[in-house]
């Protein structure tokens, strides 16, 4: 199971170069079975990684461009009358995909916004009073330009709560984009996929039997806790947030091919889960991880 | 400081409605001594707690209208606190000023000093009252107080937990309390209460014949006494109490002169030796706060204790009026002779005759001395006439003009101090030296043991002096209605409705109503047993415990009773505290980890708090030598397979990873 998941690894890290924590990220947030949102500035790759993301783990995708102007029809599909049919019958928008790349996801008016973000909770599509469920998996990678980019409506608190994990990619190293121009060509060859779905569903079920001890979960609790009591922290951790570090750093120990968490998982899924949810101001969104980096560094992580 | 200063609001804080409410009840407790109008404000100070508390107003009377208040309230109290006497003037301050606080409370620190007060509000109420029902009720004031500090300390925490934790304290509290109660010197008092003006009850010290029926009517307690010796026979059971030399034809009272003499005597510390003579009766006597400085005691009575004067008309004095219950021991030798150290002035004293009134009885007493010149056979034929044809009542006629005329010629119905008052005027009439004396009779033995005396026991006796004798007791009552003696008040008036029958609901009337009876009887036990082992614990008391623990005492044994029992409060409060105290558990996986970690000080490698094993682990291989990069890497690894795996930790993996952390210390080294 390690071994397809560290294969994984190594393939998207051919595509993707230089960003190996990132992928790992991305993929423990599809194990712990949350959603992604990718935030940078435009070029640094976010598309790729989901289109690799997609391809290596064998799921079908479709992409999204969310613009001003995209309607929730555009994204969740219409009904329409079919003249040979005599009636009306429903066309799935591109949400209907295993995996969906939302992207500039804050350049969509929040009617959109919202419709996807309803979809993505739910795992469901209700259109003319009637349900369509959506395929199994369901992830939902969604990209954002940083707010101060012309153009863009920021996404409100309660909706970053939705996604699992909120990471950045970054400039590659000098080193890694050296390597990128020089491997220009190879990155056309499409990736092979190493899983199936079923193998996929059995890995994430395999996530919950990762063991956590007591230790551990006071470990996080006395994170949490701190977020609730201090005054440094605009928003405290809630108790979604407290279950979703916990599943994700199951998912984390699992790459890590351990059959029980450490600390260290904690804190490698920390920042991707816990800052976004701290910050105050959505106009915010920078490159800053620091009231999370604050947060770890004021916890004792072994008592 | 800031967290003093930091403002708090009354809406729906359930704090500050307990404490208005306790501080409401304490007030309310001292209504007797504090002002009504003091109760007023302390009323609206509550009021206006309440309507903050359910929002019904919002608005906070201005501090510069409270300073206002404040101070007209302050002049009225000056005025009128000088009648009222220092402490009871500081008491109502006390309450006044604690209703002004709760009006004007808004910060924490308002809200801790009304607490302080009401706390010390609850002792000054014990000043006052020292029962057990008085006692139980404000050591519940005193839990709902501290209550309503929980409620603030912690406002999130449930009501009941708050209550369960305060009731824990309150039950670890205790046997230090008692043991402390016990064991601590009992000082005298550095300061002496002021005196408040406290109303006499009991005895009063003039008699004009007609006071004591009032009396017998009230069922109040007068007295409690336990006998550690035999109990004697209740015609033996006469209480001295008082002893009225002075007679003016109507009133009996105290004699000046003889109040002088004791003044001087008592400047001198020349006190009534009590010469013993024959068997003892041993008792203890607990006392009802009366205002006035008799105590009570049988012929012939001694007392050790420091407080008492010893008389020599035989009374037990105490130095201060009872203003609380007072426990004191007494011998007394009722074999004893009442004739030592009898002068010339005694012997004057109770031969002034007051030059008018009563001319009939001087006459009748001219005739029948001449028939019986000799004093045993006079006082027999005026005991005999007695006898004869007199009956005891306590519905007496009034006697106004000539009281012993009208009793002997007219009306020939009385009681005890009828008699008594009759009987010594006739002796001093014939030149016998003769006195009163008041006290009690008799006492009823209650199942717990002790004998309760009543106000309804009260009684008057006629003492002669005879010269070959001494002092003589007579009883002229016990001649007239030999019941009254015998058997109480009750059998020698059971005809009479008038026994207590103006008060409907006084004991006597209901022996009827046995569980009632027995109800109260029980209270009354228990009542007994707190005034005597808990307000009767003083040094003497103290004293015998020592010596009952230690044998001998000596400073030696005190002092190791004492270290003993702060021994046994250090294990008591370390069995309450352990788990904070106490380092936790040393031998888990975590401890000796750190432990190891901390080695790598040498190394210059200093765990910061957040760092994870692995982190360690990587510090430490980036800095170390290669020797400790394996220990500490065995360590790691053995500490993460005790801590985090799923597998229960083994005691041969936990003894491995102690070898593992005392290898490192030897790498150290």
């Amino acid at each position: 199971m390690h071994n397809m998941l560290s294969q994984a690894i190594t393939q998207i890290s051919q595509h993707i170069i230089g960003k190996e924590s990132q992928i790992k990220l991305a993929l423990s947030c599809l194990l712990a079975n949350g959603h992604l949102l990718i935030e940078d500035l435009p070029g640094m790759g976010k598309t790729s990684l989901s289109h690799a993301l997609a391809q290596v783990l064998g799921l079908n995708f479709s992409r999204i461009q969310f613009t001003s102007d995209l309607l929730p029809a555009d994204v969740l599909g219409v009904t329409i009358f079919d003249n040979q049919q005599q009636q009306f019958c429903f066309h799935q928008g591109p949400i209907f995909s295993q995996l969906v790349l939302a992207d500039e996801i804050n350049r969509a008016s929040p009617k959109t916004q919202s419709a996807l973000l309803e979809a993505m909770e739910e795992k469901q599509v209700s259109l003319d009073g009637k349900t369509y469920q959506l395929p199994k998996p369901f992830f939902v990678i969604a990209t954002q330009n940083p707010t101060h980019q012309s153009g863009t409506y920021p996404l409100p608190e309660s909706q970053l709560d939705r996604f699992l994990m909120r990471i950045q990619l970054g400039f590659p190293s000098l080193e890694a984009e050296k390597r990128i121009l020089q491997q220009s060509t190879v990155q056309d060859k499409p990736l092979k996929a190493v899983m199936t779905v079923e193998e996929l569903e059995k890995i994430q079920q395999s996530v919950n039997d990762i063991h956590v001890s007591e230790n551990i979960i006071d470990y996080l609790l006395r994170l949490v806790t701190l977020s609730r009591e201090s005054t440094d922290y605009p928003n405290s951790l809630s108790p979604r947030a407290s279950k979703a570090l916990l599943h994700a750093s199951k998912a984390w120990a699992l790459i890590e091919d351990r059959d029980y968490v450490i600390p260290e998982d904690i804190q490698a899924v920390f920042t991707p889960i816990a800052e976004h949810r701290l910050r105050h101001s959505i106009g915010d969104i920078g490159n800053s991880s620091t009231l999370s980096q604050q947060l770890l560094q004021q916890v004792d992580a072994l008592i | 400081m800031k967290q003093a200063r930091k403002s708090v609001s009354s809406v729906n804080n359930k704090a500050h409605l307990a404490l208005s409410f306790s501080l409401f009840v304490i007030g309310a407790s001292l209504f007797q001594q504090v002002q009504g109008w003091i109760l007023f404000l302390l009323t609206c100070g509550v009021s206006m707690r309440v309507a903050l508390y359910f929002k019904w107003n919002r608005n906070l009377l201005s501090i510069r209208t409270l300073n206002l208040l404040a101070l007209l309230c302050a002049i009225v109290l000056a005025y009128v606190g000088i009648e009222l006497g220092l402490l009871l003037a500081m008491i109502n301050l006390l309450v006044m000023a604690s209703a002004l606080k709760l009006m004007l409370l808004r910060t924490n620190r308002d809200y801790f000093q009304l607490v302080a007060t009401s706390l010390f509000l609850c002792a000054c109420g014990l000043i006052f009252q020292q029962g057990i029902a008085v006692s139980l009720f404000y050591y519940v004031m005193a839990m709902s107080i501290l209550w309503s500090l929980a409620m603030h300390v912690s406002p999130s925490l449930s009501l009941s937990f708050q209550l369960k934790t305060l009731l824990k304290l309150f039950t670890q509290a205790l046997p230090i309390g008692a043991m402390l109660f016990l064991i601590l010197p009992q000082i005298e008092p550095l300061w002496r209460m002021p005196t408040g003006k406290g109303t006499e009850t009991g005895l009063s010290e003039t008699v004009t014949p007609g006071d004591i029926a009032e009396l017998s009517k009230s069922d109040d307690l007068a007295f409690r006494a336990t006998f550690q010796s035999d109990i004697p026979q209740i015609r033996e059971r006469y209480w001295r109490a008082i002893v009225l030399e002075k007679f003016d034809g109507r009133t009996w009272s105290i004699h000046p002169n003889r109040l002088r003499f004791r003044q001087r005597l008592k400047f001198a510390r020349q006190p009534k030796p009590v010469i013993p003579v024959g068997p003892a009766w041993e008792y203890e006597v607990i006392a009802e706060p009366s205002n006035q400085q008799w105590l009570f005691s049988l012929d012939t009575a001694q007392s050790n204790s420091s407080q008492i004067w010893q008389s020599h008309t035989y009374q037990l004095i105490k130095n201060q009026p009872l203003q609380s219950r007072f426990k004191y021991l007494v011998e007394s030798y009722p074999e004893a002779p009442l004739n030592n150290a009898l002068n010339y002035f005694d012997i004057q004293l109770n031969k002034e005759l007051p030059e008018q009134f009563n001319p009939r009885t001087r006459e009748w007493v001219r005739k029948l001395r001449e028939k019986h010149p000799d004093n045993t056979a006079f006082i027999t034929a005026v005991l005999t006439y007695f006898r004869d044809d007199f009956r005891y009542t306590l519905k007496p006629e009034l006697m106004v003009a000539h009281p012993v005329d009208e009793l002997l010629f007219d009306h020939k119905a009385g009681f005890c101090s009828h008699y008594a008052s009759a009987f010594a005027y006739i002796m001093r009439l014939v030149g016998i030296p003769a006195r009163m004396v008041t006290g009690y009779h008799g006492g009823v033995l209650e199942e717990a043991g002790y004998m309760s005396v009543r106000q309804y026991d009260a009684h008057a006796w006629t003492e002669i002096w005879l010269d070959d004798q001494g002092w003589q007791r007579v009883d002229p009552t016990a001649v007239v209605s030999p019941e009254r003696i015998a058997f109480g008040l009750q059998q020698a008036v059971a005809y009479e409705e008038s026994f207590t029958a103006d008060a409907p609901f006084g004991l006597v009337q209901l022996r009827d109503l046995a569980w009632l009876n027995n109800l109260r009887q029980t209270f009354e036990d228990i009542d007994y047993l707190w005034s005597r082992w808990v307000l009767g614990f003083d040094r003497s008391s103290q004293q015998d415990l020592f010596k009952n623990l230690l044998g001998e005492v000596t400073p030696q044994r005190l002092s190791y009773l004492s270290l003993s029992v702060l021994f046994i409060m250090g294990v008591l409060l370390s069995i309450y505290n352990y788990k904070a105290w106490w380092p936790q558990n040393n031998n888990t996986p975590i401890k000796q980890y750190l432990r190891g970690v901390s080695y790598l000080n040498k190394w210059g490698i200093t765990r910061e708090q957040w760092q994870g094993p692995n982190d360690t682990l990587v510090l430490v291989n980036q800095k170390c030598p290669d020797n400790v990069q394996q220990r500490f890497g065995v360590l790691t690894k053995l500490f993460i397979a005790l801590e985090y795996q799923k597998s229960p930790a083994s005691k041969e993996q936990l003894q491995a990873l102690r070898l593992e952390v005392k290898k490192l210390k030897a790498l150290a080294k």
